[in-house]
């Protein structure tokens, strides 16, 4: 028997973006409303395919992440109405969405500034409920063991908001997390330029990410790319991203960098030699620094390639290759 | 790189075999296909019981407005899924929602605007079913009641089954299900008048739950073509009871004529609930809404140690795959617990363990030769004996791997090849050859054919199948008129 699948489903909500997204000026305008027309007809899909999928549904909004809905616990109250001509789970989906969107909206109101998206947040919630109900099902019922009912669990997250280079960390976190699960974790970028960590995510989790060029066809590309479960897709093949940008925030400023050092004790990465580890509290030689300092302007082709790095005192100069930035150029691998 | 990917283990793609009203529904025209799938939820329920290639084969092609042509489609298909891939579009154009076609690929037009309109919601077909108006004077069925009405149906029925042949007395089920038990060749009437159980109606006793509702339906479809029913009203409500809401009322009013008669039919298999016989209002069990699901239709049997707890997480759809509660502990000394008080799984284990004793929630019993052989002179197989103690296991011997004592299981299937010792095979002899020449022709053109069973050189003769005879004879014919 075929095993019922899960999907988490993360919702880009920035207003700002989803404002930007809307003007005319783009080639293919896409507002939130038609936007969350075709979504909801891409969540009944999901739904239709198998009684027992499950569905989940987060948004990332400015500063916090809610979730709209799940299809194993009510957030609502109020059951709509019944009706001959449409089928209850699947309205039920539509209508708590919905609402829940337009109520965590309205309670916005007007900010001085908007708060990036908690998309972090938002990613981390799915990997606690998809941990919850996996676990979940193996401690009370004692089928789980069945291979039969275990959950083939994927996130898919819909983002139109730019990278946040502050949250490189939690987010590779969050991706180590998704490995260890076993979650598969799909991307669809659908307005703004590629982020270069979510690229990373789908990369690392045997997931897809779509860059949405034809915006008009966001529902057919949804489902071509991101229905299927992931042992359909070794029959049907979905488009996966061939070139994906391998680079690295530093954990000094948050930026995202083409070369950087690395404290070869604990691994963290920084955009600038330093005396000391702001980590693991790690000293390094001063004659080391200096080296690196005057090595810093002049990057030959060769040694950018692995990046300099921070060294101690035992083995000065070996390059680490393990999570050292690649620059963009080299970046297919794969 | 920094980190690999850890997902590179490959998935094995699950069996799937395909539903068993599937080839019922190739078997119908067109015609009475096209009509089926004016009403969405119709399109919904049948979407749901095609495999998982074919689903998603649908769903790339729903919401495309043109035909496309078959090789873009294929383009996506990876060289080891090609097989899978022919076998999902043949099954599709075998139920006409895709048109068999080389050249271009796309939705049978009438299927495809009522999926979509099934996903989206609205149009004024009223396939989900009518909601009946709250009724303030009296209480609506609640879910355990429903869950009560239907298991008591349904275990009458198979309670009688497995009960039939011993003398005893049980609750009769009407006359509709026995007569449809009857036409199905689970029990006949071989000694007098009284109903007695075949051996197709022990193997059906092993089978799950799911197996046996949809047997007995697809049964019934047949018998409805025989009765002049409109299969379409027919297979659509059957489908329209699928996508309905446990525990709600529905009303009779929009329902044909047919379906008004069905539902006393549906309400004797423990399907529908209704106050009375005259009700206008209805209500699906879980045996009818969990038609196109793979989730047990039945509550767990009420008898089983701790099934309440169970059921209490069973209701919540995150264990919605779990199989009912295994109450089935078997040792590699053949003996077997069984922590039930339910007399109907007490009398199916009757059927292949010899009892030893008897408690109020255990029954202890052993495998011997005697018993499993009384079983399978019944025509039950080992192996449906062994999966039934595999689905039926209890959670404590989940835990061992494999699940069963191996000895066990071998000695089940050495019991069933003790009674295979003879075959028969109906054919030929040939003999009276006149020379060891002739004899060695003929062998040798018949073993060309692969039509020899037995030969014997020093008897000078040979047995070859019914088939190969007219090609044999022909042959000694050919070579007696050219001597």
């Amino acid at each position: 028997m075929e095993k019922a699948s899960h999907l988490s489903v993360i919702v880009d909500l920035s207003p700002t973006q989803w404002h930007l997204s809307a003007q005319a000026s783009n080639q293919y305008p896409l507002s939130i409303e038609t936007f969350l027309s075709q979504l909801l007809a891409f969540l009944n899909a999901h739904i239709a395919s198998k009684h027992e999928n499950t569905l989940v549904v987060f948004g990332a909004l400015p500063g916090k992440s809610v979730m709209l809905y799940s299809s194993t616990e009510l957030l609502t109250d109020d059951m709509p109405p019944l009706d001959a001509n449409s089928y209850l789970p699947f309205k039920l989906v539509d209508s708590t969405v919905v609402r829940k969107i337009m109520d965590e909206l309205d309670a916005i109101g007007k900010l001085e500034e908007e708060p990036p998206c908690a998309l972090v947040g938002a990613v981390t919630k799915a990997l606690c409920y998809i941990n919850r109900i996996t676990h979940h099902s193996s401690t009370t019922t004692g089928v789980a063991e069945d291979p039969t009912t275990l959950h083939d669990p994927r996130i898919l997250i819909l983002s139109v908001s730019p990278d946040l280079s502050s949250s490189y960390i939690p987010i590779m976190n969050a991706i180590f997390s998704a490995q260890k699960l076993k979650v598969t974790i799909d991307v669809c970028k659908v307005y703004g330029p590629d982020t270069v960590f979510l690229q990373q995510a789908a990369h690392l989790t045997d997931g897809s990410y779509i860059y949405l060029e034809r915006r008009d066809a966001l529902l057919q590309n949804l489902i071509m790319s991101f229905l299927s479960p992931p042992f359909i897709r070794k029959i049907l093949a979905v488009p996966k991203q061939d070139k994906i940008d391998f680079r690295a925030a530093c954990f000094c400023h948050k930026n995202i960098v083409d070369v950087g050092f690395v404290c070869s004790v604990c691994l963290s990465i920084f955009c600038q030699p330093l005396p000391v580890c702001s980590t693991c509290r790690t000293k390094f030689p001063i004659n080391t620094l200096k080296r690196l300092n005057a090595a810093r302007p002049a990057i030959t082709p060769a040694n950018s390639r692995m990046g300099v790095p921070l060294a101690n005192l035992n083995n000065a100069a070996t390059p680490r290759s393990t999570s050292t930035p690649v620059p963009n150029g080299m970046s297919n691998l794969r | 790189m920094p980190v690999q990917s850890l997902q590179n283990t490959d998935v094995i793609l699950p069996q799937h075999t395909p539903h068993p009203l599937l080839p019922f529904l190739q078997s119908q025209s067109q015609n009475t296909l096209t009509r089926l799938y004016q009403r969405p939820s119709s399109c919904l329920s049948i979407f749901r019981l095609l495999g998982p290639i074919e689903r998603q084969l649908i769903m790339n092609l729903l919401w495309l407005e043109s035909a496309i042509p078959a090789a873009t489609m294929s383009a996506w298909v990876m060289p080891e899924g090609k097989q899978a891939y022919d076998e999902a579009l043949a099954v599709m154009a075998g139920l006409h929602i895709a048109p068999n076609s080389t050249v271009k690929l796309a939705l049978n037009p009438t299927f495809k605007s009522s999926l979509r309109q099934a996903i989206t919601g609205g149009g004024n077909t009223g396939s989900f079913g009518t909601p009946a108006d709250k009724d303030y004077k009296r209480q609506s069925a609640n879910i355990e009641n429903l869950d009560a009405y239907a298991l008591e149906r349904w275990e009458t029925i198979l309670h009688y089954m497995v009960s039939s042949g011993q003398g005893q007395n049980p609750a009769k089920p009407s006359q509709g299900v026995l007569y449809l038990l009857q036409r199905s060749g689970l029990m006949n009437t071989a000694h007098g008048a009284i109903l007695q159980i075949t051996s197709s109606g022990f193997q059906f006793l092993l089978h799950s739950p799911h197996d046996q509702l949809w047997n007995l339906l697809l049964q019934y479809l047949h018998m409805a073509e025989e009765r002049q029913m409109d299969l379409v009203e027919v297979l659509s409500f059957l489908f329209m009871l699928s996508t309905m809401d446990l525990g709600r009322e529905y009303s009779t009013e929009p329902l044909s004529e047919t379906q008004k008669a069905m539902l006393e039919d549906l309400r004797d298999y423990g399907l529908v609930w209704q106050r009375k016989a005259s009700s206008k209002r209805f209500s699906p069990t879980r045996l009818a809404t969990t038609l196109t699901s793979s989730s047990p239709p039945l509550p767990s049997s009420h008898s089983t140690g701790g099934s309440r707890a169970a059921d209490a997480t069973g209701t919540v759809a995150l264990s919605s795959g779990a199989a009912q509660q295994g109450f089935i502990v078997l040792e590699t000394n053949y003996r077997i617990y069984a922590y039930t008080d339910n007399p109907l799984q007490t009398a199916v284990l009757n059927l292949f363990i010899t009892m030893k004793y008897r408690f109020p929630n255990l029954v202890v019993g052993m495998l011997t030769r005697e018993s499993v052989r009384k079983a399978l002179s019944n025509g039950i197989s080992a192996e449906q004996i062994i999966s039934y103690l595999t689905t039926h296991a209890h959670p404590q011997m989940r835990k061992n791997n494999p699940l069963l004592p191996v000895t066990v299981q071998d000695q089940i299937r050495l019991w069933e090849l003790e009674r295979n010792r003879l075959k028969s095979a109906e054919g030929y002899l040939y003999k009276d050859f006149a020379s060891q020449a002739d004899y060695e022709y003929v062998l040798a053109y018949a073993k060309q054919l692969d039509v020899v069973l037995w030969e014997s050189a020093i008897k000078r003769c040979f047995f070859g199948t019914l088939e190969g005879h007219s090609n044999v004879r022909g042959f000694i014919e050919r070579r007696t008129g050219a001597a």
